[in-house]
């Protein structure tokens, strides 16, 4: 994926365009907000990483500008402040992402992959953990690439819990997706359809684990 | 109430023993004035009485003769009995009299040569009048007009023996009305002064704006207002820049340790690179947390922030879970099942739970779970089943920079400094104590309020939960 890197510290700067450079995507850099502009407006990226502290602007003020020309390009917002009101503000612009520095490379990457695989960025693609993959055009599921048949409901959990690994997908958006919104269902449903993947998971030796967070969520993770 | 420190109460204190006084003294003196002057009435009176008898009186060839006009006759009639006259030659012998037992009506009284005003001795002391000397020749004799005070007007009698009772009171109501209208006015004047001070009393860290209107103060006071409002340019600028401070050091603190975190991140040697990346995350660890502090130190809190504790403690779980399990630990939410509101920013609030929670992960044994309980009165459990805090530890517990262990790194020891901040911020508590069957257990107590009309709060938790918070920090 190519990605805009707009950072006024150079040396940061190169160090992300040369990481990310090896993590296979490539990144051009601009130093200011009208750098930003003007590249933004002759060419087109996959994302964007955006620090907020810029010399010339608010990075805030790009996000809505993007946003206002309804540009779909992915935003990761950078800053320096864990602020109160930073995260919220950024992601009310229309940012799609949030990461306080000093943060760890891997994640960066990690997000930036996550930001692509957004619905808006691609339809059909293939999610995986473990020797468990999901094709989310052809709806089905692998474990060591042998197909695996789960009812409807069991693939939408599935397909959510992927969407997202290794964090948590809170049990109100679970049950919004099976049932509706509004839906009036025993609170242990979820629980029933979580277990039954579970169960179906590890009969065919699938090396993830389904987590549930109490009173939260769910999270499906590697086993260990 | 002698003296109150109101101003407005000390005026009106010092009017009403003003008005009190006035009223004793006004009538008092006035009674006396119209006696006063009833009784100087009277003498002129009996001195015009005295010098008409004088002129009706002539001497012919060596005797007296007095002839009285009727209407004067009249007036001195025994019948009538208010009025008597006697004239008196200078032997004391009485010459002419209006009583038929012809006396003199002051014969105790010497002889002088100039008009007296008497009054007759005991038993007839209720008899006051004059007497006047007139010389014909070498003769001289004396006139003595007097009235029967006991048959006086009866129209000056009462004016004078009703008129504390009957018109002094008047004084009273028209004192008190004076004093109402006192009370009205002085209220007035003060309104703009009160006014200031309901400002005044807005005044907090977060609304360091506001300044007191001069419009209406009286000149008097206006000095102390502008002093306030100089303090307050002052106390403004004071935390402005407090704040600009920590904003612009977490800056300047971040950025280096991105751009080293970042050249560790990238080298290719893991070997060099794992024990560099564990030193820089203690010290990211410990800068982060100096600055939360700083940016929480110098906060303050608007009356009308609120937050859901249900929803901020699911985000916050959310976000930390991933940790945990990579660590073999867990979180569990349990208590209520409905929003609770409370004062407070969900953000701030938010970092409270992540702290408490953050510690009861390291200090819980693997394979357990962190209760986090949310009770509907506004008060958060954070359990683990750890060692413990010992009686002893317990009053350092909350100091800045205090662990346990110092030689283990990975901590700042401001985590509990920072709680109890935000806690003291969002106007409630936070305390410990040891469960039975070990762990420790921290609550935190909000102040629950009426369900948010405007859900500020409520945003900020649901654009996190949008984008399901982010994987923890390190
Ligand atoms: N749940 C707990 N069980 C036992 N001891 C605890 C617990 N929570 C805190 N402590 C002790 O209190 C000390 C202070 O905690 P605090 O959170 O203030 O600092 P820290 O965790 O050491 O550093 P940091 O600022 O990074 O959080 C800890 O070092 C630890 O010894
Ligand atoms: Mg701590």
């Amino acid at each position: 994926m190519r990605v805009l890197i707009v950072e006024d510290n150079e040396e940061l700067a190169r160090l992300v365009v040369g990481g990310l450079a090896k993590a296979g995507h490539p990144a051009e850099h601009a130093a200011t907000a009208a750098e930003a502009r003007h590249m933004l407006a002759v060419d087109t990226y996959d994302a964007v990483i955006l620090d907020l502290g810029l010399p010339d602007a608010d990075g805030l003020v790009i996000v809505r500008e993007m946003r206002a020309r309804q540009d779909p390009t992915a935003i990761l917002v950078l800053t320096a402040r864990a602020g109160v009101d930073d995260r919220v503000e950024g992601l009310r612009c229309g940012a799609d992402d949030y990461l306080v520095k000093p943060f760890a490379f891997e994640e960066l990457v990690a997000r930036l992959e996550a930001l692509s695989r957004r619905p808006r960025a691609m339809q059909g693609q293939v999610l995986s953990i473990a020797n468990l993959s999901f094709d989310t055009a052809g709806r089905q599921a692998f474990v060591d690439e042998v197909p695996h048949v789960l009812s409807a409901r069991e693939l939408a959990v599935l397909e959510m819990l992927m969407r997202r690994k290794g964090r948590v997908v809170p049990k109100k958006l679970v049950e919004d997706q099976l049932f509706g919104a509004g839906g009036d269902l025993s609170s242990n449903a979820v629980e029933v359809y979580v277990h039954r993947l579970r169960k179906q998971l590890a009969e065919r030796g699938a090396l993830v684990t389904i987590h549930t967070v109490r009173g939260v969520g769910y999270m499906i993770a590697e086993a260990k | 109430m002698l003296w109150s420190r109101s101003i407005v109460r000390r005026i009106l204190w010092m009017h009403v023993v003003a008005v009190g006084t006035i009223a004793l003294f006004v009538p008092l003196s006035l009674y006396l004035l119209l006696v006063a002057e009833t009784s100087s009435l009277h003498r002129e009176a009996m001195r015009e009485q005295a010098d008409r008898i004088a002129s009706h009186l002539v001497t012919t060839g060596g005797r007296w003769r007095l002839d009285l006009p009727k209407d004067m006759r009249d007036l001195y009639s025994e019948a009538l009995g208010r009025y008597i006259y006697a004239v008196v030659g200078d032997d004391g012998t009485v010459l002419f009299s209006s009583r038929y037992a012809a006396q003199a009506i002051f014969p105790d009284a010497p002889f002088t040569s100039k008009p007296e005003f008497l009054q007759a001795e005991p038993p007839h002391s209720n008899i006051s009048g004059t007497r006047i000397p007139r010389t014909e020749g070498d003769h001289t004799v004396y006139i003595e007009v007097a009235e029967n005070l006991s048959h006086r007007d009866v129209l000056i009698d009462d004016i004078v023996s009703n008129f504390i009772p009957r018109v002094a009171w008047i004084t009273l109501p028209i004192l008190l009305l004076l004093l109402g209208v006192e009370t009205h006015v002085v209220r007035r004047v003060f309104r703009p002064v009160q006014e200031a001070s309901e400002r005044a009393r807005q005044i907090s860290p977060r609304r360091t704006d506001i300044r007191l209107s001069l419009q209406d103060i009286p000149s008097e006071i206006a000095p102390l207002v502008v002093a306030v409002n100089e303090a307050l340019d002052r106390l403004e600028q004071g935390f402005r820049v407090q704040r600009e401070f920590t904003a612009d050091a977490a800056h300047e603190l971040r950025t280096p340790i991105t751009i080293l975190r970042t050249r560790i991140d990238t080298l290719v040697d893991d070997r060099v690179a794992e024990p560099l990346r564990r030193d820089l995350e203690t010290m990211t660890r410990v800068v982060t947390q100096l600055l939360e502090m700083a940016e929480v130190e110098n906060m303050a809190l608007g009356d009308s922030e609120r937050a859901d504790l249900l929803a901020v403690a699911a985000d916050v779980i959310a976000f930390l879970v991933p940790l945990a399990i990579a660590e073999g630990r867990s979180i569990a939410l349990s208590g209520v099942e409905e929003p609770v509101w409370v004062a407070g920013h969900a953000e701030v609030i938010g970092r409270a739970f992540r702290n408490l929670i953050e510690n009861a992960i390291r200090h819980t044994p693997a394979g357990t779970v962190v209760e986090v309980i949310v009770e509907a009165d506004g008060t958060v459990h954070v359990c683990d089943e750890g060692p413990g805090i010992a009686d002893a530890e317990r009053e350092f517990l909350f100091r800045r920079f205090w662990r346990r262990d110092r030689k283990r790194s990975g901590g700042a020891g401001l985590g509990l400094s920072i709680v109890r901040r935000i806690m003291e911020l969002s106007g409630g508590s936070v305390t410990v104590a040891n469960r039975t069957d070990g762990g420790a257990c921290f609550t935190l107590r909000f102040r629950v309020v009426p369900a948010a009309a405007d859900q500020d709060g409520a945003a900020v938790v649901q654009a996190a939960e949008r984008d399901d918070g982010a994987a923890p920090a390190s």
